[in-house]
């Protein structure tokens, strides 16, 4: 297994594996798991997005799930105005991080758990806000959105298209996060996460590279956002609870704080069993889902509290 | 009507501060933030239903029914919490700082779950013990449940202060909530002391579960959990691992809803953006909290 | 070592809880089975599960039918999931669901794709079905409703009020909800056409216990409203009646709300306090029907578990499935295509009424009958 992790064409495999796997669905008669595919690709993206923030950086963030729903909303709001998809994407990024810059620069300062209910907070803020400025928003009637279906020449359905398309973003984001990883700016994330006074007196400009973990962290989220309103047609205050930003953070840290395979894994676990057993668990067990999603959840946290696929790093650490 | 708002704020505050001091009990020694808490609080409710359902002789009638029923009560959740203490933080405490929170999270969604399972799927009708008069007091009306309330939560907060205060064991969670490795040099059984923790935190969050039920006349499985994110949002504005700081935090957060709900125009809606706009401005300008100290890092 | 020995017990109990896949007629219900909304999607698997049981046992077709539940948590995102779980099943042939209008929108689209017939028994926001209308609409027409649109109650409710109990002034609340906005801008439309006045306006969260603050302001209101009307659902009706009363808001101040409401439950939430207030519900007085009478004994002698007692939306639920039974039987059999042209084309008499669709898909039973709460024998009489 492990080898099998170091192995450098071990990524380019698993990418095409999973490109390919939408024609094997067809076969297999598991079109819903193409849809469930999709879904967790999302979630992969949202992670690999609060990676940077949680993960190298260590902030504690639980709202995350606001700068989803930002992408999402001007995503949709641009494209009822009449501006093409693909620039309607780019906006959203642009909006998310712009929104998460302003609020770094205001609360970066707080320190641990101070940070996470003002993050929370703002999650909270922005879902509430979203839902009372009918003006923009349309309130709790929620928004709808035109089909834009780039990928017709490979498919019609548009659960494989969205499909592919989210998997070529998380694959961009898994090269961006390795890249970014390996470099100076991973080393001082991670410098500052380990020990933060130790960093700053190593002539790390601690502030701006939080404020950059913090910043990067939405562009993920807003695209991920936009995806997904372009996906589904519609956007509601509904799908942005604070329930969903848990949900991420619980990804990254199940998964292996920093590690990117990890919070791959995490993702597909915790996204992929809900909908597995849904369709696999008889009709009296389906009361139960979500019973057995919060076991599983304790147990995997007993037993591989490091995370599932914990970076090199963590694992030298906590198993010392 | 600024009496009767100061009324709702009192109670709305007293149960808030109640939950919050469960909260920051925990973090203070273990700088954990117990996510099951809410789901512990929403037992202690449940608990005291099956209670006046089990036995409504004993427990279903009168004042000594009723403190009857908020002792068991609280004892269970207290109790219901060490367990959780036990087998699912114990193990990761050493481990990571973040693990035992996704522990935790697991547990909460596994209380829900079961008791929407195995007691009810919808709200069941809170028993009420005593029976309750409206009193005027300069001019606002003011329900003798809400005295009580008031009256219970101060109590509690007063015997926990003499507890943390005035005993041996207080004293020995206070060196643990300090720093607990000098307290374990110090021969102070540091496990012992933090299931102890937990079973204070978990007896006053019983506490406030039943004094919610009794305040809303209806209990529900998912009763927890807004209560629980608002009342861990005012611990920590009063800063988190602080005692005071949660009592403070705890009315502080009850006034600022009334306020928002009773005072502005459609505020109401906005209630919730307004509570959490003023604690980013609180917290931007004391990042501790209100009460909560800066703690010197040693390098 | 212990991570491999989890996941193989997992999938142990995985095994044993699978069910067999036999050939068997399914009706989809799709509703939050469980999460903050499970009461209410409990309550319209179970009406969908007796009107199943009923139809099996009277032998009405010649093969098992079966109400087969799929849980949506009332997350749009999990309800196209189960949309696409549900198309992907040959056996079901039609879908009643989905309870949250933010989880019908998004999933009528996929099941236009298969095409399979959406009959909702709760979702009331307009764009259920207006959405068909759109360019961007592909597939047939499939969306339907047995619950009919916001603008009936909140605007009878606003007669009712003016006329009948002669009010002037009255105070909106909402739960920001699609139902509860829509039915309260209704009530709000046709109020002040009548020459009536919104003295204020302002919003609940669905969750939310404690309205003691806002009723405060109501109360002192220096515009003094004669009553509140509130659109959203039981609960927090129910909250707002027990907390009205503790602040001394009683009679004449009058409440109104709508079929959200109108549940024995209330009771358990309000208890007394509920006595009196005003609730409007969809369909001719149950009095004058005795098809409804006769559905709320079956579901009281069929359904005795703790939490088990009838919803606000349970006889939509039953109904949905009486006209798809309809439906299959014009048709000739499961047939998904012919029973989505037979519902179309119903004309269907039963618990509600009479229910037939127009053109968009809602239906036209569009009769408000106003009832009046008693909390003694926790029933509903029907009020002029």
């Amino acid at each position: 297994m492990k080898a099998l992790l170091r192995w450098r064409w071990t990524p380019w495999v698993a990418l095409a594996l999973a490109a390919a796997f939408p024609m094997f669905a067809s076969v297999l008669d598991a079109q819903y798991l193409v849809r469930v595919g999709g879904i967790i690709g999302l979630f992969m993206l949202l992670g690999l997005g609060l990676n940077f923030t949680l993960g190298y950086a260590g902030l504690f963030d639980l709202g995350f799930i606001a700068f989803y729903a930002i992408g999402a909303y001007t995503t949709a709001i641009a494209m009822r105005a009449g501006v093409p998809a693909p620039l309607a994407l780019g906006i959203s990024v642009i909006v998310a991080v712009a929104f998460r810059a302003l609020l770094g620069l205001t609360i970066l300062r707080l320190r641990g758990d101070y940070l996470a209910v003002v993050t929370m907070g703002f999650g909270e803020i922005a879902r509430l806000t979203i839902n009372n400025l009918d003006s923009l928003t349309n309130g709790p009637k929620g928004l709808q959105l035109a089909p834009w279906r780039p990928l017709s020449f490979v498919s019609a359905d548009p659960n494989t298209q969205y499909y592919l398309l989210i998997l070529g973003a998380v694959a961009l984001g898994c090269i961006a996060s390795n890249r970014l990883e390996d470099s100076r700016v991973g080393r001082a994330w991670i410098a500052i996460r380990e020990d933060e006074i130790a960093a700053r007196l190593s002539g790390i400009p601690v502030r701006h590279y939080k404020l950059l973990a913090f910043t990067l962290s939405a562009a993920f989220a807003g695209l991920a956002g936009g995806l997904f309103a372009q996906w589904e047609q519609f956007v509601t205050p509904e799908s942005f609870v604070f329930w969903e930003s848990i949900l991420v953070v619980s990804i990254v840290v199940l998964g292996g704080m920093g590690s990117i395979p990890g919070v791959l894994v995490g993702a597909l676990v915790l996204v992929g069993f809900p909908p597995i057993m849904q369709w696999k668990l008889s009709s009296e067990w389906i009361n139960y889902r979500y019973f057995f999603f919060g076991l599983i959840l304790v147990l995997v946290t007993l037993f591989r509290p490091q995370g599932i696929l914990p970076s090199s790093r963590r694992e030298a650490e906590l198993t010392s | 009507m600024l009496i009767q708002q100061i009324v709702n704020g009192l109670t709305l505050g007293a149960i808030y501060s109640l939950i919050a001091l469960g909260y920051t009990l925990v973090y203070g020694i273990l700088t954990m933030i117990n996510f099951a808490h809410s789901e512990v609080l929403m037992l202690g409710a449940f608990m005291a239903l099956g209670l006046a359902a089990l036995l409504p002789a004993v427990f279903g009638t009168g004042l000594v029914g009723l403190a009857g029923m908020f002792i068991l009560s609280m004892a269970g959740a207290g109790l219901i919490n060490v367990i959780i203490e036990r087998l699912a933080y114990r193990p990761l405490r050493h481990i990571s700082r973040l693990a035992p929170l996704i522990s935790a999270i697991g547990v909460s969604i596994i209380l829900q779950n079961g008791v929407f399972l195995w007691v009810s799927t919808q709200s069941l009708r809170f028993p009420e013990p005593v029976v309750i008069d409206q009193v005027q007091v300069f001019g606002a009306t003011v329900s003798t449940l809400q005295i009580i309330i008031l009256a219970a939560a101060l109590i509690l907060m007063g015997l926990l202060h003499f507890f943390v205060e005035h005993t041996k064991l207080g004293k020995a969670m206070r060196a643990c909530s300090d720093d607990i490795q000098t307290a374990g040099l110090m021969g102070i059984n540091s496990d012992y002391i933090i299931a102890l923790t937990f079973f204070v935190g978990g007896a006053l969050g019983g506490a406030a579960g039943v004094l919610y039920g009794m305040n809303y006349g209806s209990i529900k499985y998912n009763l927890g959990f807004l209560p629980g994110a608002k009342a861990f949002t005012a611990a920590v504005l009063g800063g988190i691992g602080n005692i005071r700081g949660a009592v403070l935090g705890g009315f502080i957060l009850g006034f600022l809803e009334v306020l928002a709900s009773g005072y502005i125009p459609n505020g109401a809606q906005w209630r919730d953006v307004i509570a959490f706009t003023v604690l980013i401005i609180v917290l931007l300008v004391r990042p501790s909290g209100l009460l909560g100290e800066k703690i010197a890092e040693k390098v | 070592m212990t991570l491999r020995k989890a996941f193989a017990v997992a999938a142990v109990v995985l095994a044993a809880s699978c069910g067999p896949k036999e050939k068997t007629v399914k009706i989809a219900v799709a509703v939050p089975l469980t999460g903050d909304m499970g009461t209410e999607g409990q309550g319209l698997r179970r009406a969908v599960e007796m009107a199943v049981e009923e139809a099996n046992a009277a032998k009405r077709f010649p093969y098992k039918l079966v109400a087969a539940p799929y849980d949506d948590r009332a997350d749009p995102k999990e309800a196209v999931n189960v949309a696409n779980l549900i198309i992907s099943d040959p056996n079901v042939v039609a879908v009643v669901g989905h309870y949250n209008s933010g989880c019908a929108i998004p999933a009528a689209k996929v099941y236009a794709r298969a095409p399979v017939a959406m009959i909702s028994p709760a979702a009331t926001n307009p764009e259920v079905t207006a959405q068909q209308d759109s360019t961007d609409w592909s597939g047939p027409r499939i969306v339907f409703r047995v619950v009919p649109t916001d603008d009936v109650q909140g605007s009878y409710a606003a007669q009712f009020a003016f006329k009948s109990l002669g009010k002037r002034r009255m105070t909106l609340l909402h739960d920001k909800t699609p139902y509860g906005q829509g039915l309260g801008e209704q009530f709000k439309k046709t109020f002040i056409g009548l020459g009536g006045k919104i003295v204020s306006e302002d919003g609940v969260s669905v969750g939310d216990k404690d309205f003691k603050a806002l009723l405060t302001k109501v109360r002192s209101d220096a515009s003094k409203p004669e009553g509140i009307y509130f659109g959203g659902l039981y609960t927090e009706a129910g909250l707002l009646l027990k907390q009205m009363r503790e602040l001394g808001l009683k009679e004449p101040f009058a409440f109104i709300s709508g079929d959200g409401s109108k549940t024995p439950s209330i009771f358990d939430v309000a208890g007394d306090a509920a006595d009196g207030a005003y609730l409007s519900i969809v369909g001719v007085p149950v009095e004058e029907l005795p098809s409804a009478k006769t559905f709320v004994e079956d579901y009281k002698k069929r359904w005795t578990g703790s939490g088990e007692e009838l919803k606000p939306f349970d006889h939509f639920g039953y109904e949905a499935a009486q006209v798809i039974f309809a439906a299959i039987e014009r048709a000739g059999g499961p047939d998904r295509t012919k029973v989505i042209e037979e519902i179309r084309k119903t004309d269907y008499t039963g618990v509600l009424g009479r229910t037939t669709f127009d053109a968009k898909g809602d239906t036209l039973n569009k009769i408000v009958t106003m009832t009046r709460a008693r909390a003694k024998d926790r029933a509903f009489p029907s009020v002029k």
